[in-house]
């Protein structure tokens, strides 16, 4: 099992990017609840024998975990786990990725559905994730004694897989605020920064503490925010997540001062009251080109 | 004796280059350094995991050397992440043995390179941090946990750049401006006006 090639990890390495689709296309159609664990495909007592191996992982990992394990804690025959899962462990390991990834997308579709601003949403969905990763008993049992089964997952071009994977399903949520692909670079980039946290845990900053999220957010995220806007995204955003409209009269605080005015000439026109922003600029023209 | 070390981990390196991680023995290393294999156990007590970790730790300080000197007269703040975002990025897709490894072998790889990324980190937060003083910080931004974040940002995006295109100067400019410096430093700086047409990531 240590090996990359086991039948697990390519097992993983396929649901991880199913798992994604799926999710993606019901959150598409409007039914995040279809894969939420009460509504996920399959019965009960498959949603039992995963959390029952959830237990298993959490104290033995991938490589001591049996079927006969699995039956056990679920309190079930080893035929039913058969019956259910004909693939037998492999395929049960497989579908704990696939629920442990769903739980965890439903759980920010929820969170960042809720969220009444921008600031909200971002403070709420890397706090939600962060926590997530926190206190998933089976994933810190395999950092600790299998890292090799997570890390891969993370470094280099796996862990593009999944920064394009998370921020594709969760930028839809930010919508509301800005243009879909200004959502794909915010969304990606707070991936970034739950992943780096959770790999590396800081001690002077602690993302599953809402207010030291939100400073991080406020402090970091949100101006370069209105930066990658100013930049030239051919969008209407409407600014007023990133605080009171008296803060939108103060230049600086919506973007960098100086130059601002001379690349988006059309900020002008619109009162500072005004809850949207539009630019208009060469930048904009250009950037429009490279639109999907 | 630095000499010794140095000469059995630059042919321990030739070995993983040729052979993998997996594959490469303290035999293997002691033939390649021309020392015996006492040596090669007095030099790294713990043997062959010993030396393994220690390579690889030694080709990534040698990567960040390189990257160091890169960025050596870059001046100002945005020019030292801009040349240091691209120089590594390209060195990371252009490292051949890397790249094997990372094929082949990445459970071999993984749990050191993640070990020796806190102490890279720790070191490109070092090094940022004059720079940062130099530069002058946004209102309220501590400098430590601003070099700290700017560490994190940096190692991410140099070993994924997701939607960037990381050989795009001009997307580069805009990674740096926007999406490390725009919280973090007061005002813009002498180079700071993003150049027009950016265009971003994606596309």
């Amino acid at each position: 099992m240590h090996t990359r090639g086991s039948a697990f990890q390519v097992v993983v390495d396929g649901v991880v990017d199913g798992v994604v689709d799926r999710v993606v296309d019901s959150v598409a159609d409007g039914a995040v609840d279809a894969v939420s664990p009460a509504t996920a495909p399959g019965s009960p007592r498959r949603v039992r024998i995963i959390d029952a191996t959830l237990d298993c992982l959490a104290r033995h990992g991938t490589t001591k975990t049996t079927v006969d394990d699995i039956a056990r804690q679920a309190g079930v025959s080893r035929a039913t786990v058969y019956r259910v899962f004909p693939g037998g462990r492999d395929e049960i390991l497989a579908a704990v990725v696939d629920t442990e990834m769903a739980r965890l997308f439903s759980a920010l579709g929820v969170r960042l559905g809720e969220a009444g601003d921008l600031t909200e949403a971002l403070v709420g969905g890397i706090v939600e994730a962060s926590t997530r990763l926190r206190n998933h008993a089976a994933l810190a049992y395999l950092v600790e004694h299998e890292p090799e089964m997570v890390l891969g997952h993370l470094a280099f071009d796996e862990s593009d897989r999944l920064l394009v994977a998370a921020s594709h399903f969760t930028a839809p949520f930010l919508a509301r605020w800005m243009s879909p692909r200004e959502a794909e670079r915010v969304t990606e980039w707070a991936t970034r920064i739950v992943l780096s946290y959770a790999i590396a845990p800081s001690d002077r900053m602690d993302l599953t503490e809402p207010s030291q999220t939100a400073h991080l957010v406020t402090t970091f995220v949100l101006p370069g925010i209105r930066s990658l806007h100013d930049a030239g995204t051919p969008t209407v955003i409407d600014i007023t997540p990133f605080g009171s409209p008296q803060a939108l009269s103060d230049p600086p605080a919506l973007s960098a001062p100086g130059s601002s005015t001379d690349q988006h000439p059309s900020t002008d026109q619109h009162p500072s009251t005004d809850q949207h922003l539009y630019v208009h600029s060469t930048a904009t023209a250009l950037s429009k080109g490279a639109m999907p | 004796m630095g000499d010794t070390r140095q000469r059995i981990l630059e042919a321990t390196y030739a070995c993983v280059a040729r052979w993998g991680l997996a594959k490469t023995s303290v035999e293997d290393a002691a033939r390649e350094a021309k020392v015996s294999r006492a040596t090669v156990y007095r030099t790294f007590p713990g043997g062959r995991d010993e030396l393994i970790s220690a390579v690889v730790a030694w080709a990534t300080l040698e990567f960040f050397i390189e990257l160091y000197e890169q960025v050596q007269g870059a001046e100002s703040l945005e020019q030292v992440m801009e040349r240091g975002i691209m120089f590594a990025h390209r060195s990371i897709v252009e490292h051949e043995v890397l790249q094997r490894v990372m094929q082949t072998e990445p459970e071999k790889l993984l749990p050191t390179l993640t070990f020796e990324s806190i102490r890279i980190r720790q070191g490109i937060a070092e090094f940022l941090v004059p720079f940062l003083e130099q530069r002058g910080l946004a209102p309220g931004v501590d400098l430590r946990e601003a070099a700290d974040f700017l560490a994190r940002m940096v190692l991410s995006y140099m070993s994924a750049p997701g939607r960037w295109d990381l050989e795009d100067p001009v997307q580069v400019a805009q990674l740096v401006r926007a999406e490390l410096l725009a919280g973090v430093v007061a005002g813009p700086g002498p180079d700071a006006p993003l150049p027009p047409g950016s265009t971003g990531p994606g596309g």
